[in-house]
């Protein structure tokens, strides 16, 4: 089933367009990454996705109807972003125990184990924690209401590594159990990108690839030796990424796909043929320029 | 064509670049070699595994079903997957076939970028694995 279909969708922000010309389809209980630089659109995106902004054009199907200003889509998903504020007059452990009452999945026993766990103080108000307090309070909710559509924008910010680690294995650890669409936005993909199926890359509002992580990590591959020798070998294929090493060598990343018989040549000319990680093939394909921030300083 | 699957490792030579369906595949095979998990007994679900691993279960799935198309591993409807019996040698002429014949490969091709000769690279070899195989035992 598809939970999320967007055609040639786009928000304008005035003249600026946020998000242009999107189209893709989200299929139920996957985990998927939103990823992007900042200012890409990833908020943008999810804000309509849980109904919380209007598009300008093209069309927006969660649950098979409009988000916006819908019961359905509302009373089946939860949006998490470090923006959620609550009531002042509550302490946190009425807050937990009210925000089970809008959601039928809520898990109340999951919500006091990870507020235990977490060791937060009941009687404290939402106000007054930390940043990275803050976001894990949110994890908590977000995980706890189980809803079938579980959207987390930027969940680990503030974070310290140790919640960051604990936050995503507990979200697997639920998933495993209860099974649900979850989009994650983040521009961390080396922390996240083992409990991902799929990955949303975006940037400047457009989608550049929707593919599962695995066929990412192997969507291009580096070659280093000299420079001559790169740039000839290299010559007929896509390069996505650029940089000279030392006084005759360069690093190229080309997209992968060249057959075996390319790549016993380019060894046997004594290239260097390596892996790039998802992390950096979507850094590379985001960047401004071919050369990254060394071009500033050419 | 992209260098899907089995074939990357080989591409890539980079044991910590793998993709990590590759590693599930190899650390179940490890454990099929090793015996922990006998022939005809039930392997680790994609959920398990997912768990072990700390990884998408879909990944995981990637991996059991490596095993299951080289026929190290079968299906039984509704049951979950099983260890086959001619499973360790299907696992040892694979090993042989391709993780060892490239790391021989690599071995040789860097013998001879500094110049040594064959008998020297056969005596090294020789010794280091009467070595290994004392530390083994």
């Amino acid at each position: 089933m598809k939970v999320v279909e967007c055609k040639e969708l786009t928000k304008r922000y005035g003249k600026a367009k946020a998000i242009n010309n999107l189209s893709f389809e989200l299929t139920e209980n996957k985990i998927t990454g939103l990823i992007g630089r900042n200012g890409a659109g990833k908020t943008t995106l999810l804000k309509m996705i849980a109904g919380y902004l209007h598009h300008t054009s093209g069309d927006i199907q969660v649950f098979s109807e409009n988000p916006f200003n819908n019961l359905k889509v509302s009373a089946n998903s939860i949006f998490i972003d470090n923006g959620m504020s609550f009531s002042p007059s509550l302490t946190l452990e009425e807050l937990l125990e009210t925000s089970g009452e809008f959601y039928p999945n809520w898990d109340q026993r999951l919500a006091k184990r990870l507020f235990d766990y977490f060791s937060f103080n009941p009687l404290q108000s939402h106000v007054n924690l930390s940043k990275g307090m803050k976001s894990t309070f949110n994890m908590i909710i977000g995980l706890a209401a189980r809803c079938p559509l579980t959207i987390f924008d930027e969940p680990t910010s503030g974070m310290d590594a140790g919640t960051r680690k604990d936050f995503y294995r507990a979200l697997l650890k639920d998933y495993i159990a209860h099974p649900r669409t979850i989009i994650l936005s983040s521009h961390l993909l080396s922390e996240v990108e083992d409990i991902l199926e799929e990955i949303l890359l975006i940037k400047n509002g457009e989608k550049l690839l929707h593919m599962p992580i695995e066929i990412l990590k192997e969507y291009s591959i580096g070659i280093s030796g000299k420079a001559t020798a790169v740039s000839e070998w290299t010559s007929n294929k896509e390069t996505i990424f650029t940089q000279s090493i030392g006084v005759d060598g360069s690093y190229v990343v080309i997209k992968n796909d060249c057959s075996l018989r390319d790549l016993e040549i380019a060894r046997d000319i004594g290239l260097e043929v390596s892996s790039v990680s998802a992390e950096d093939v979507c850094t590379y394909l985001t960047s401004k320029t071919k050369e990254g921030i060394d071009h500033v300083f050419n | 064509m992209w260098c899907v699957g089995g074939d990357v490792r080989l591409i890539l030579n980079s044991d910590s670049m793998k993709p990590i369906y590759v590693q599930v595949s190899e650390w179940l095979e490890t454990e099929i070699l090793n015996e922990n998990i006998k022939c005809d007994e039930k392997v680790y679900s994609q959920y398990q595994l997912a768990e072990m691993f700390n990884i998408n279960p879909a990944t995981a799935a990637k991996g059991i079903n490596i095993l299951a198309d080289e026929n190290v591993l079968y299906k039984k409807r509704g049951l979950g997957m099983f260890v086959a019996t001619e499973a360790r040698e299907i696992i040892l002429r694979k090993r042989k076939n391709t993780k060892l014949r490239s790391m021989v490969k690599e071995l040789a091709k860097e013998a001879i970028q500094l110049n040594v000769e064959e008998e020297e690279l056969l005596e090294m070899i020789r010794s280091l694995h009467q070595q290994m195989k004392g530390d083994l035992k």
